[in-house]
């Protein structure tokens, strides 16, 4: 961005004939970021700039390369907006050339043995597939014969620009320097959270860092700006989401919504999570700032097995690990939390930290029960088997179900064990262990494991299907 | 280490004209990691079978441990020579009393079209080489770049001119530092300390492009039949950064992972991509008259990450050296294998250490067949399977990961004798007490084949509803009794008895109604237990009984 500043001026100084009086002298350029979480960032861009009066274009290099031009709004006193226009005609050497048709250009040419030069003036006829000079009264291809010939252009033509450039045409009151604001969306800046949890085995408690983590891919960096994250999209809900035939939602990783309000600041709806510091947000750059430190959360380990309808398993499978906690103020996290991916650790034997899975979590209002798997249980293990299925009449079946449930560890386990597909009016006959119903299509039973060792669990059901 | 300063200090005689400069951190490297860890964890999708070296799917969990001297002031902390497959969103910094302000990592690096970016629309910062093709004589020119990503376009003194579209020799030189980028993937911590701090601290991040699998040797002992059972750790690293006199984990289990795409690293374009068009009046390139001119582009070769020439991964040692095993601990509902001394895992290198040697581990030898009731087959060799219990009565009784599985063989005596490869399998996540089954290609010489040999439909009955409720769709009222016999046959070419399981798969609600063997229910299907005399065929039939309408 400075760089453009140091172009400008020094540009005008040696009258580069950059075209129109573009004015983009900035002083005290003040940066304003709000980030959203859709890669989708809001941008305050306010700069001093001198004004003539009367008409005049503005130019305004190193806004973002992603910028939504539509969205661009400029705000000064005494200023009237003629016109707005983003250009993104980029100069290359082939565009050089091809702008240069009907142009009188200036070719040198190098004798390559004796490395004596001839100037001539050329004019470029055309560009289609070779480059056809009018030199004098001839015709000639551009390094036909393969010499050597240098190309000089006068001037860089109007509209070529070395990056996007958005360029405001306004007309001034009165001469003078003043702020000016400059607002637009932009692509390329996004954000989420990244959380840090160390699960202690000995306590069950559960240590947090969150941090939200931005990303820049818009090509620009964005200097000491005052930078805003907004937990959540302002845009309209997902248009793309499909509606999907799920019989049964995947597991509910929020058991229970949390209903206790934060002191965070908001924007209608959304939490903000401002910056404590001015920030340089450089181009490819992913950046971590802290937002959340908490230390002994109580946290409970569990192990979760969900079976399918008529699902016979020849080989055990291993039972979900799954970790449940509370983001309330009482006993838990005591914080909203914004959508991103937390990251499980344990110490191992040495006390060095180890990873042991992630899950990710949507934006999470204070109070919430949250129930994360991380991944399969080694050594807990399900074995789900249809005994025998018979009919009980002309429309229905009887279902006989055996869940073996091992437990390799030197400890007690407690599995939720869930059969999944209860639809229509499946009813259980008998059952070895008594079920409950979180919703009509399933029935989850609590099975003990005891230490290196297994539990069985049978049930017979009644059903139209 | 020297450190990259941002490139606005160089533009400090220019910045009169500009914005007030902030302050700006000063920039420390951390010294070089002396104790690092590595924790290696496999591709969570990647089967049992091995892992392709140039495509490692797996990651790991790496631990250094760096020396830092930090002056007063807001300080940005770099640490350099990290894995290139970082994801810096699970790096974590501990040890540092000033706490961290915030990390970065940048994406970008130090290359030719990062030097022209860098370098674009700043006055004179560039300096355009020619050199004279008769004396040889190099002049440098003041230049500025007014564009560089598809193609560089400078401005001299003289006008505006492309770079390398005359045919002459002719570049650009930089300045020093012009870009403020690093040459390897560097992560960073803003911090602000109020007096001057030496402290131990420790970077902890996840990295891809690491895997591991687990490698299982049998040998077959000749006369009883038992299996010696060892496992190698087959682990590698892909990363472009070696990891000397690590502490080395292993991780076994699968794990959730969430993140999908990893920021790629910006390693550059190409630049000098393109002149003007360069079509001539003749159909032949014209010739060079000196030197290579600007007409073919230089184009910057980037070396791919990986290496080519690797294949697969070598196959396991034969286990006859000992070896010093890694040691097995829990790791929350994981299993991780510590290898007991300090090794380094170099880049792009493929290293193995020895998981465990059980000998004379009694195995249950038998072939197992899989029929669908009421299906006719043809004959089919049967699979052999080595069936052992994962305890301390089978010499096992420890956690078995998922992985591949070869068997070996003693033929031949005396000097003759060698030992050959048998048989190749794999093996799933295995906990203690775990029924281990070994399944192996059995040869030709146990073959079944299932016959349906009778199907008899009984009278339609005569319930007086029976029409009505067929003419309901979906609805089977099973008013006929479908009645088949099957013959399954068994052949065994061998000298000796062999026993063989038969499993059946019950095609639809057939149930068994009768066989002239005895069989049990195993996972929720009908089971015989079979015994084939030597050189000879074994011959069962069983009935099932089906409704239908």
């Amino acid at each position: 961005m400075r760089s453009s500043i140091v172009a400008a001026v020094s540009g005008a100084a040696l009258s580069l004939a950059l075209l129109a009086p573009a004015t983009f002298a900035q002083q005290g350029q003040q940066l304003a970021i709000t980030i959203y979480n859709d890669n989708l960032a809001l941008v305050q861009d306010k700069r001093d700039i001198e004004i003539a009066s009367g008409r005049q274009r503005l130019e305004f290099p190193g806004v973002s390369g992603e910028i939504r031009p539509e969205t661009v709004s400029l705000s000064a006193t005494g200023l009237t907006i003629v016109e707005q226009n983003f250009d993104f005609d980029l100069l290359t050497p082939a565009k050089l050339m091809e702008k240069a048709v009907g142009t009188t250009i200036t070719i040198i040419r190098v004798n390559p043995a004796t490395g004596a030069e001839v100037r001539e003036r050329a004019e470029v006829l055309a560009t289609n597939n070779g480059v056809v000079l009018k030199i004098g009264n001839r015709i000639e291809v551009l390094r036909d014969d393969g010499l050597p010939v240098r190309v000089i252009f006068d001037k860089v033509p109007e509209n070529l620009r070395s990056k996007p450039t958005l360029s405001v045409t306004v007309n001034g009151d009165r001469r003078g320097n003043r702020p000016v604001t400059l607002n637009y969306l932009t692509g390329g800046l996004g954000w989420s959270a990244d959380y840090v949890a160390l699960f202690d085995d000995t306590t069950s408690k559960l240590d947090v860092q969150g941090w939200v983590t931005l990303t820049n891919s818009s090509g620009t960096t964005y200097d000491n700006a005052d930078t805003t994250l907004v937990a959540g999209s302002p845009l309209q809900a997902d248009q793309y989401r499909q509606q999907q035939y799920r019989p049964q939602p995947p597991r509910p990783q929020m058991p229970q919504a949390g209903t206790e309000t934060g002191d965070r600041e908001r924007l209608g709806d959304f939490y903000l999570y401002p910056l404590p510091e001015r920030t340089t947000i450089a181009n490819m750059q992913t950046k971590q700032v802290s937002f959340l430190d908490v230390h002994g959360v109580p946290a409970e380990h569990g192990y979760e097995f969900r079976n399918y309808w008529l699902g016979t398993l020849e080989d055990p499978q291993s039972a979900k690990t799954v970790y449940r906690f509370n983001t309330g103020s009482a006993e838990g996290l005591g914080d909203q939390l914004p959508a991103g991916i937390l990251r499980f650790y344990i110490r191992d034997k040495q006390g060095d930290p180890q990873f042991i899975g992630e899950s990710r979590i949507d934006h999470t209002p204070m109070g919430s029960t949250l129930s994360l798997a991380t991944g399969d249980a080694f050594d807990v293990k399900v074995k789900p088997v249809v005994e025998k299925r018979e009919r009980a009449g002309v429309r229905r079946w009887r279902t006989s179900m055996k869940y073996t449930v091992t437990n390799a560890t030197p400890r007690e386990v407690k599995v939720t064990l869930q059969q999944d597909g209860l639809w229509g009016d499946t009813r259980i006959e008998s059952e070895s262990l008594a079920s409950t119903r979180p919703n009509a299509d399933m029935a989850e039973w609590v099975v003990t494991v005891p230490a290196n060792g297994s539990t069985e669990v049978t049930a017979v059901f009644d059903s139209a299907y | 280490m020297r450190s990259f300063r941002p490139n606005r200090y160089t533009l400090a005689g220019l910045a009169m004209l500009g914005a007030p400069l902030t302050a700006e951190a000063q920039s420390v490297t951390a010294g070089p990691a002396f104790d690092v860890s590595v924790t290696v964890y496999r591709d969570p999708n990647r089967n049992e079978g091995g892992f392709d070296l140039d495509y490692l799917g797996g990651f790991a969990l790496i631990t250094e441990t760096r020396r830092v001297v930090l002056q007063p002031g807001e300080q940005t902390l770099r640490f350099e020579g990290v894995a290139d497959g970082i994801e810096p969103v699970s790096a974590i910094v501990t040890g540092l009393a000033s706490g961290v302000i915030e990390k970065n990592r940048d994406a970008k690096l130090l290359s030719p079209s990062a030097l022209v970016e860098a370098a674009a629309g700043q006055e004179g910062r560039v300096d355009l080489m020619r050199t004279d093709p008769k004396t040889g004589v190099t002049t440098r020119t003041t230049a500025t770049i007014r564009a560089g990503e598809n193609g560089v376009v400078l401005e001299t003194s003289e006008g505006i001119e492309a770079l390398r579209c005359s045919g002459l020799s002719e570049t650009v030189s930089f300045e020093e530092s012009a870009s403020g980028l690093s040459s390897t993937p560097t992560l960073s911590i803003r911090t602000r300390v109020t007096e001057p701090v030496e402290a131990v601290i420790q970077l902890s991040y996840l990295a891809r492009g690491f895997d591991w699998s687990a490698d299982y040797v049998a040998d077959r002992i000749p006369n009883t039949g038992n299996l010696n059972l060892g496992a190698w750790i087959t682990l590698a690293n892909g990363n472009g950064v070696s990891f000397e006199n690590a502490r080395v984990q292993i991780v076994a289990g699968k794990l959730n992972r969430e993140s999908g795409q990893v920021e790629p690293i910006d390693i550059g374009g190409p630049i000098f991509a393109q002149c003007w068009p360069r079509g001539s009046t003749s159909d032949y390139e014209p010739g060079y008259f000196f030197a290579k001119g600007g007409d073919d582009f230089d184009r910057v070769v980037v070396t791919g990450m990986r290496m080519e020439a690797m294949a697969m991964a070598p196959p396991p040692p034969a286990p006859a050296a000992m070896a010093s095993e890694v040691i097995q601990e829990e790791l929350g509902d994981l299993k991780l294998y510590r290898v007991p001394d300090r090794v380094s895992v170099l880049s792009r290198q493929a290293k193995q250490v020895r998981m465990f040697d059980r000998a004379d581990v009694p195995v249950t030898r038998l072939f197992e067949v899989n029929f669908t009731s009421n299906y006719n087959t043809n004959f089919t060799a049967a699979p052999l399977i080595l069936r052992t219990t994962n305890d301390k009565e089978n010499n096992l009784g420890l956690p078995l990961p998922q992985g591949r599985v070869q068997m070996f063989e003693l033929v031949g005596e005396g000097a003759e004798q060698r030992r050959l490869l048998a048989g190749q399998t794999t093996l799933r996540d295995l906990a203690l007490d775990e029924e281990t089954e070994f399944e192996f290609n059995g040869g030709p010489d146990i073959q079944a084949r299932q016959i349906v040999e009778t199907r008899s439909l009984s009278p339609e009955r005569s319930l007086p509803l029976a029409p009505v409720l067929r003419a309901v769709p979906g609805v089977n009222a099973g008013s006929r009794v479908l009645q088949e016999i099957n013959r399954i046959e068994i052949s065994n070419a061998r000298p000796y008895p062999v026993d063989v399981d038969v499993r059946l798969y019950m095609q639809g609600d057939a149930q068994m109604l009768r066989a002239d063997a005895p069989y049990g229910q195993k996972d929720g299907r009908p089971i015989f237990q079979l015994t084939v005399p030597a050189n000879d065929t074994l011959v069962v039939r069983y009935q099932t009984v089906r409704q239908t309408r």
